[in-house]
């Protein structure tokens, strides 16, 4: 009975979830058959399993609905929008029961009557106009919205975490064969099969990870009734458009994002859009149109919420600032627009005159951002006054992969979350000022005094004596003010699985969590806030005006900014790559790129060109591809998607060296790694691949296997081009370098002009005139080819 | 009396533990320490793709930390959803105990008292029957809080 009982809770709760849309679009169109049959069933699923398993007050409930909804079936009544809230209100009332009987806990008393009484009452006044009906209905487009979806079982989640674990356990227990394996000697037909062991074991990775994704539909699925709930109470009208909803992410990630999103969804309606009157004055169409669309961008999903509502008035925004006592108006006057703009996350300012009951409560957009942030996400705003407002959420694709900085201190190595490092310095870095006071640490850095502390210090560690300047960490939690950490060096920066610590662990306060790198060895995540707090930093910000001013010298001292192309790696991280150095970009045919002696090489006018980024294998039949060039050499550099040109500081915002990167600049808000030209061209090989061939070489004796598929191969990744068998017209340009094994082929064509090259089997030559060369003498052999052709 | 017990030796004390608790033993290799945590805490470990919460339980009873060329063996425990290992001086043995459970007697240690239950008799000696769960939620949280 128990388990009857669960079931019915979980699908009903499903069901309704789905279904609140589904109302909504229904009341825009009611001569949508489906859609009404949809809720028709839904009403009597539920009486007959309540009927079961004895819950009368959901069998009352539905069964009122369902008489209302067949007289609409029946054409004996209209879908009028009273009827619609009736039958909204009869679901809402179903689900606060399935909640209430899902915790056990008592059956919330409200009369039922009530909500009946309100479904039948609107059948004797259907006939004469409601004034609701004025208001029209929300027009919901749901794009590529499929009625029945895939078939799907229901799995609880330990079973699917435990699969997870089992999958990282042969992720290690395959790195460590790999590691065994190459000790031993190189056997490549154990080399094949583990191979295979490991394009299976990194499949199955993908595909369990993604049954922790979910599709963006279910975040959307309760935004059309509250759009159309908001629309009626304010009096406005909304065209809403969804798209995108089949992009997946992770599970608990859309928990995370419903509330920002549920919230600037609220803030839009009620003080974005206009009502009719105004809209109509203004000379827009009177519906306000909010379009919310999701797509995948690399490991990252974007949200945006866009209306063509009145936008943010920033004037009003400075106004309220300097009411509230936060702004003197004269830093007010400093402030760019951007700045401006950005007083909107500031805790307790709202543009709304009053606060009403849907938004402005003073939990306002500093809640949205601090929310968004605390998932590793971003919040971006793009703003026309009186055109409307877009905002962006970026957030990470999984809770529990995040982009970490690896820091050493004390001996030992720690992550930190990289969007909580703003910079990175060494400590003698001529814009970095140390002083002490009162054993109190202060870091000025560009002329703004942060409190310093070491990490060392705060974990009680000892500080190892070191060579070379230490490294230190403007860093950032989502609350609270920035300050300086010192630390012996920043190692790394990379994707960090995390994973939660044990409580005793955390019970620390400066611990976030912890990771296992492929080293095997455990490292804790830093909890940026929990080391302010440990270390009690003074929680103060500075004097805004003097920051303004501080920031305002800092621009005329001046940021040099170079162009710079904004593009996706073929891994899926967005980076940068200085735009002088790029000659051109061109899709090439993935076939042309190969490998050869450990260096990937692409073909290109019949020269090989080395790879960057040593890549060879793609899974698609054309790359697009950054062609480089510094003074004398070129090289390519495959990547995914090429996006834009942007402006980025000539030095990185964050500067972390590490191989081919050289740190981190921050473009519209998004981090990205910058390429660091000189690494990338220094591991190129230092000669040219091949000097660049002129003519072809001919291969007489072309029916020849050793020709064929010994010699042909050999020229053709020298780069010379090899033509088999003697060209039918016998006209042979006088560039090309004809070879032949037999000695009177060798004659013949030396008669007719053509530069050749005699090859012989034999070690030995045959007598003193024999100007053949031995065909495994692979040196003389290119040297004869050059040779000749000089 | 069916249930079996782990019999070990830490801190100079026998103790007996109920195997149901215990997930296994293992040898310890390399300990990652965790710093800004008292004695207690050893470290973190990795067992395969799993970190363990090490517990140092000698530390834990007379608060002196086990020196790192002692530390042997840890016995592998999920507590609350968590990995734990904890350091014990060695294992003697897994066992039946004919008599069962016997009231504790005599006057114990009170470092002992928040997590001893009861006695066991085996091989002619007293063991302390603990419970590894009253180490990490009675001892070790108490102490980090």
């Amino acid at each position: 009975m128990d388990e009857l009982l669960q079931e019915f809770i979980s699908e009903t709760q499903e069901t309704l979830e789905a279904l609140a849309g589904e109302v909504v679009a229904w009341e825009a169109d009611p001569s949508d058959r489906d859609r009404l049959d949809a809720i028709f069933r839904f009403f009597h699923t539920v009486k007959g399993s309540c009927g079961f398993l004895n819950l009368p007050r959901f069998e009352r409930l539905s069964h009122a609905a369902e008489d209302v909804l067949s007289e609409i079936r029946a054409g004996k009544r209209g879908a009028d929008p009273a009827t619609v809230s009736a039958v909204l209100g009869i679901m809402d009332r179903i689900g606060e029961l399935t909640e209430a009987v899902a915790i056990g806990a008592a059956l919330p008393s409200e009369n039922d009557d009530f909500l009946i009484g309100a479904l039948s009452a609107q059948a004797a006044e259907a006939a004469e106009p409601a004034v609701q009906a004025v208001v029209a209905p929300v027009v919901v487009a749901r794009q590529g919205g499929a009625q029945s979806g895939p078939r799907t079982i229901r799995l609880p989640l330990s079973l699917i975490d435990q699969l997870m674990n089992g999958v990282s356990d042969m992720v290690l227990a395959r790195n460590e064969l790999s590691r065994k394996l190459r000790e031993r000697s190189a056997d490549p037909e154990l080399d094949n099969v583990f191979e295979r062991l490991s394009t299976c074991v990194a499949d199955m990775r993908d595909v369990i990870s993604k049954t922790r994704m979910q599709r963006v539909e279910r975040l959307f699925a309760a935004i059309p009734r509250m759009v159309r709930d908001l629309g009626r109470d304010l009096g406005k009208r909304i065209d809403l458009t969804l798209e995108g909803g089949d992009v997946e992410m992770d599970r608990e990630m859309v928990e995370m994002v419903v509330d920002p999103l549920t919230h600037i969804v609220r803030n839009s309606i009620d003080h974005g859009i206009e009502t009719p009157e105004k809209r109509r004055a203004a000379g827009k169409p009177e519906a306000g149109r909010l379009r919310l669309e999701a797509r995948q961008s690399g490991n990252q999903i974007v949200i945006a919420i866009a209306d063509d509502g009145a936008g943010i008035d920033t004037a009003r925004l400075v106004d309220k600032a300097i009411a509230a006592g936060r702004l003197s108006p004269e830093a007010a006057m400093r402030l760019s627009e951007e700045d401006r703009l950005d007083l909107i996350f500031q805790a307790g300012l709202s543009t709304a005159n009053q606060v009403t009951a849907i938004s402005g409560r003073g939990v306002g957009m500093d809640v949205v951002r601090a929310n968004v942030e605390r998932i590793g996400g971003v919040i971006a705003l793009d703003n026309h006054p009186g055109q409307g407002l877009c905002i962006t959420l970026r957030v990470p694709l999984t809770l529990t992969i995040i982009p970490g900085l690896i820091v050493r201190a004390g001996g030992q190595h720690f992550a930190i979350p990289r969007s909580a490092v703003v910079e990175i310095l060494h400590d003698n870095n001529e814009t970095l000022h140390l002083s002490e006071v009162g054993g109190a640490k202060i870091a000025t850095i560009r002329a703004i005094r942060h409190s310093m502390v070491d990490l060392e210090d705060v974990l009680g560690m000892e500080k190892p004596v070191q060579q070379g300047p230490r490294a230190i960490m403007v860093v950032r939690s989502a609350t609270g003010v920035p300050f300086a950490m010192g630390v012996s060096a920043v190692d790394n920066h990379e994707e960090l699985v995390i994973r939660p610590a044990s409580p005793l662990v955390m019970a620390t306060g400066v611990y976030a969590g912890m990771t296992l790198p492929d080293n095997g060895k455990p490292m804790l995540l830093l909890d940026a806030a929990g080391l302010a707090n440990a270390a009690r930093l003074p929680n103060i910000i500075d004097d805004r005006a003097a920051r303004q001013q501080d920031q305002e010298a800092d621009a005329k001292a001046g940021v040099e900014m170079v162009a710079a192309l904004r593009f996706e790696e073929l891994s899926g991280e967005r980076r940068l790559l200085k735009l002088s150095l790029i000659e051109r970009v061109e899709d090439i045919d993935a076939g042309l790129f190969g490998r050869s002696g450990g260096r990937a090489f692409v073909r290109l006018d019949k020269r090989l060109v080395p790879v960057a980024n040593g890549l060879s294998q793609f899974d698609r039949a054309r790359v697009s591809a950054l062609r480089l060039r510094d003074d004398r050499r070129e090289a390519c550099y495959p990547v995914a998607a090429v996006f834009d040109i942007v402006q980025m500081p000539a030095v990185p915002d964050m500067v972390a060296m590490h191989g081919m990167l050289s740190g981190v600049a921050v473009v519209d808000g998004e981090h990205l790694e910058v390429i660091n030209p000189f690494a990338l061209f220094a591991g190129l090989p230092e000669e040219a691949l091949v000097e660049r061939a002129r003519g072809r070489c001919v291969l007489a004796d072309s029916g020849d296997g050793w020709t064929r598929e010994i010699l042909a191969p050999l020229l053709r990744q020298a780069g010379h081009e090899v033509v088999l068998g003697l060209p039918g017209n016998c006209a042979v340009d006088p560039d090309d370098v004809v070879l032949c094994t037999e000695a009177d082929a060798a004659q013949a064509a030396e008669i007719m002009g053509c530069r050749v090259v005699h090859l012989r089997a034999s070690p030995r030559p045959t007598g003193p005139q024999d100007g053949s060369i031995y065909r495994y003498d692979q040196d003389a052999l290119m040297a004869a080819i050059a040779g000749r052709r000089a | 009396m069916d249930q079996l017990y782990l019999l070990a030796t830490l801190a100079d004390t026998r103790i007996a533990v109920e195997t149901g608790e215990v997930e296994a033993v293992v040898r310890l290799t390399d300990i990652s320490p965790v710093p800004g945590m008292g004695a207690h805490v050893a470290g973190l470990s990795a067992l395969r793709s799993r970190v363990l919460t090490i517990i140092d339980v000698a530390a834990l009873i007379h608060g002196r930390a086990t020196p790192a060329e002692r530390r042997g063996l840890a016995i592998i425990a999920n507590i609350s959803g968590h990995s734990y290992g904890l350091m014990v001086d060695g294992v003697s043995d897994i066992c039946r105990v004919p008599e069962g459970e016997l009231p504790l007697r005599g006057q114990l240690d009170p470092a002992w008292a928040p997590y001893a239950r009861a006695l066991v008799e085996h091989d002619g000696h007293p063991w302390l029957l603990v419970s590894l769960a009253a180490f990490i939620e009675g001892g070790a949280l108490a102490q980090a809080a």
